[in-house]
């Protein structure tokens, strides 16, 4: 199949079959495996953070940020498991990969992982769509192996999906780790994309040399007993000894779609909106024109996702149910159609939606 | 690139989009109003919508509980909400109904007799109320993700002005600030790998005759940030409020609650659940706190629940239950710690279920009720005679 016969079907919500998937997984791996742990790029760029299976808000963005390849996209991480689209969200990235490799670029998140994979939706959801015999989890997984860890923008932009390691003082030795594996619990590729900042009220510190003795500014172990977060002292050496300007990540839900830290050192991206179909935040995509130009493109969940909450609250990735509604949408024909024909308003569909509601006889 | 920002989403709201949350607000309530089998047509509900409501059986009602009259002949529930659409069986009933503002929001509420049963679902907190809370109301825990702390679930007593609500302030507020104890499956193992790596930098700098550290992995490096539960459990069973000191819970552990009566596929008036708070631990588990309510004609139940998964290591569910006897004005409530080890538990599942073995253990139902029982507690409150 070409490329962009691939496109059309995906964009309109289809699954491609099997043995496609198979073949793009391959083409993507040759591909990936030119690409240096650390990719350089330049502004214009649009800046996506996590996604988790929201198809319908990928699809959001495309049209708030602008479509492939009108538009330059890094996404930082963290594609599938949790939202119920996992599998057309990772394949629509995969083919735009392919097919404009130089407008799209794709970072590893910790959610692209095989044992996380396991516990979070992206398995079931392969073989509930694919079946129980399929390999679809397995072609896809490979590839996440193959992604790549972090991206400079404009030779002063450090992009990354979690954040810092304290084996990680350099650029350089972000680019000798040996990346084509499953994400390791423990060294600077787990860090990287687990990470978190952690911004203390400095209020009370006062002056500025207690301030670097002050353990909460450096690296610190999260109670949880494996992990790290790191305080403004770590990120002001790091981007002083790589002559970095700042740093923008995803891996953490906000509220307001972005969330800044450290004075702006370090921003957070999350393109996830109404998270989980039930957290009702707001998302954003930053949109980089220059080095010091930028816009937080600040947007809420779209309205076809509205429609699958009843169906998703009484059976979680329910194949059915998908196919149900997209085989709706399918009939209605073209890409840019089918999914604003779906009358979400009609009586027709709210009957059939408030007849899903449950009320529940618990005990 | 130039004209990519004509779709721009601003404050603004165009009115394409409130025409269609107008719609579907008008839509959602139509389609919200009971239809009785028997009566269609003979009673059009009077609702402002006045077009006929779309005719579906609701499916979740197993068939006995649609017997008509009998049960609904002394009709004494009121709804307190206007925009809850009336019942078809006796003009009263009630469906939780949003209002029409964007996001949708239910305050849905209902009395029966002098009590009154009172929901609301919000979005999650906003970064400002974060801030205060973080800095003010729980200074030292460090948030979950997720806090539904506009939300709420409200039980009242109105003659004798006592009640008891749900909600994630009070919830988050017995989270302890110290050392769970817990630490994810993989903790000894990244721990120690550290450690050694300290020693060998250690070393290698002595060799060096280097006063400098080599790398950031210093003493401080090593400590745990700060000590909070970070499973977040809590033993929370409600905020009482009591206008009088007198009406106080009992605790009596012989009681139990009625499960013949609340097992009865009574009509349900009024339904709702609701999450207050949940955090994905780092993608180590989850730990999440829900509540559950239906109300019946002559009796309601409210499950609280508090179910943790941490992944390889263990399994914890803390149910508090309250059954509210609308007649005799008695309140009972119980309440449930719950723990298991995961690796057991995984063991028992996969005996019935080879495929996708940890569907199971997302299913805080299944893990109810196949974890052991750590302590069972239960106290009752009699408001006609609290002594």
């Amino acid at each position: 199949m070409e490329l962009d016969e691939c496109l059309e079907l995906l964009y309109k919500g289809q699954l491609l079959p099997e043995v496609t998937v198979r073949a793009l997984c391959f083409k993507l791996k040759e591909m990936l495996v030119r690409e240096s742990n650390v990719v350089h790029i330049q502004t214009p760029v649009t800046v996506v953070g996590d996604i988790h299976g929201q198809f319908h808000d990928m699809l959001e963005i495309f049209l708030i940020g602008g479509p492939v390849p009108d538009t330059n996209y890094l996404f930082l991480g963290d594609y599938v498991d949790r939202g119920l689209y996992s599998v057309e969200t990772i394949m629509l990235l995969v083919v735009l990969k392919l097919r404009y490799p130089n407008r799209i670029h794709l970072l590893r998140g910790n959610h692209e992982s095989r044992q996380i994979t396991q516990s979070y939706g992206f398995y079931t959801e392969c073989s509930n769509k694919y079946g129980e015999g399929s390999k679809v989890w397995q072609y896809v997984t490979d590839i996440f192996d193959y992604l790549v860890l972090c991206c400079i923008i404009d030779n002063e932009i450090f992009c990354v999906h979690g954040g810092l390691s304290p084996n990680v003082q350099t650029i350089d030795q972000i680019k000798i780790i040996d990346r084509f594996r499953e994400i390791p619990h423990d060294g600077a590729m787990a860090d990287l994309v687990w990470s978190d900042p952690e911004e203390i009220d400095t209020s009370s510190i006062g002056h500025r040399e207690n301030f670097y003795h002050e353990s909460s500014q450096q690296f610190q172990i999260s109670p949880r007993g494996a992990g790290y977060t790191f305080g403004r002292c770590v990120v002001e050496k790091f981007l002083h000894f790589n002559q970095m300007d700042r740093i923008y990540r995803a891996h953490q839900l906000c509220n307001d779609g972005y969330q800044v830290y450290f004075d702006g050192l370090v921003t957070t991206v999350w393109s996830a909106p109404n998270y989980c179909y039930r957290c009702g935040n707001k998302a954003s995509i930053l949109e980089l024109y220059s080095k010091n130009e930028f816009y937080f493109n600040v947007f809420e969940e779209a309205p076809e996702n509205r429609l699958l909450n009843d169906n998703f609250n009484s059976s979680i990735t329910n194949g059915s149910a998908i196919n149900e509604y997209f085989d709706d949408a399918n009939n209605t024909g073209s890409t840019e159609t089918s999914i604003s024909d779906v009358d979400i308003f009609s009586d027709a569909y709210q009957v059939k939606s408030a007849s899903s509601r449950r009320v529940e006889y618990f005990l | 690139m130039a004209e990519k920002r004509d779709i721009r989403r601003g404050p603004g709201i165009r009115t394409v989009e409130i025409n269609a949350a107008r719609q579907v607000h008008a839509r959602t309530v139509r389609a919200r109003i009971p239809i009785d089998i028997g009566a269609i047509d003979s009673q059009e509900p009077a609702t402002s919508t006045a077009i006929s409501a779309p005719r579906f059986v609701q499916p979740a009602l197993p068939q006995s509980s649609r017997q008509p009259s009998a049960a609904h002949s002394h009709v004494r529930h009121t709804c307190n909400n206007p925009r809850n659409p009336p019942c078809a069986h006796c003009g009263t009933m009630i469906v939780p109904s949003p209002v029409a503002t964007l996001p949708l929001e239910d305050h849905p509420s209902l009395t029966i007799n002098n009590w009154t049963i009172s929901t609301k679902k919000k979005p999650i907190l906003n970064s400002q109320e974060l801030e205060d809370w973080e800095n003010n109301k729980l200074k030292g825990l460090t948030l979950p993700e997720m806090i539904f702390g506009n939300s709420f679930v409200r039980i009242q007593e109105k003659t004798r002005n006592w009640s008891i609500e749900f909600n994630a302030l009070d919830a988050l507020r017995e989270v302890k600030l110290k050392d769970s104890g817990i630490r994810v499956s993989y903790s000894k193992k990244w721990m120690d790998s550290k450690q050694q790596k300290q020693r060998q930098q250690q070393r290698l700098s002595i060799a060096l005759g280097s006063s400098q550290p080599l790398s950031d992995i210093d003493d401080s490096a090593l400590q745990i940030a700060r000590h909070y539960d970070w499973t977040y459990t809590t033993k929370y069973k409600g905020t009482e409020t009591s206008g009088s000191k007198k009406y106080k819970f009992k605790k009596d552990d012989s009681q139990t609650l009625p499960i013949d009566k609340l097992a009865r596929p009574d009509h349900i008036l009024f339904y709702d659940d609701m999450i207050l708070f949940e955090d994905e631990l780092a993608d180590n588990g989850i730990s999440i706190f829900n509540i559950k309510i239906r109300v019946m004609n002559e009796r309601l139940l409210l499950l609280s629940r508090f179910f943790l998964r941490v992944d390889d290591v263990l399994i914890r569910v803390v149910d508090t239950r309250i059954v509210v006897e609308f007649d005799e004005n008695k309140v009972i409530r119980e309440y449930k710690e719950m723990e298991g080890d995961y690796k057991t538990l995984l063991t028992k599942h996969k005996m019935s279920h080879s495929h996708d073995p940890k569907a199971a253990l997302r299913d805080s139902n299944w893990v109810a009720a196949n974890i052991p029982l750590i302590t069972r507690e239960c106290e009752i409150l009699n408001l006609n005679d609290p002594n």
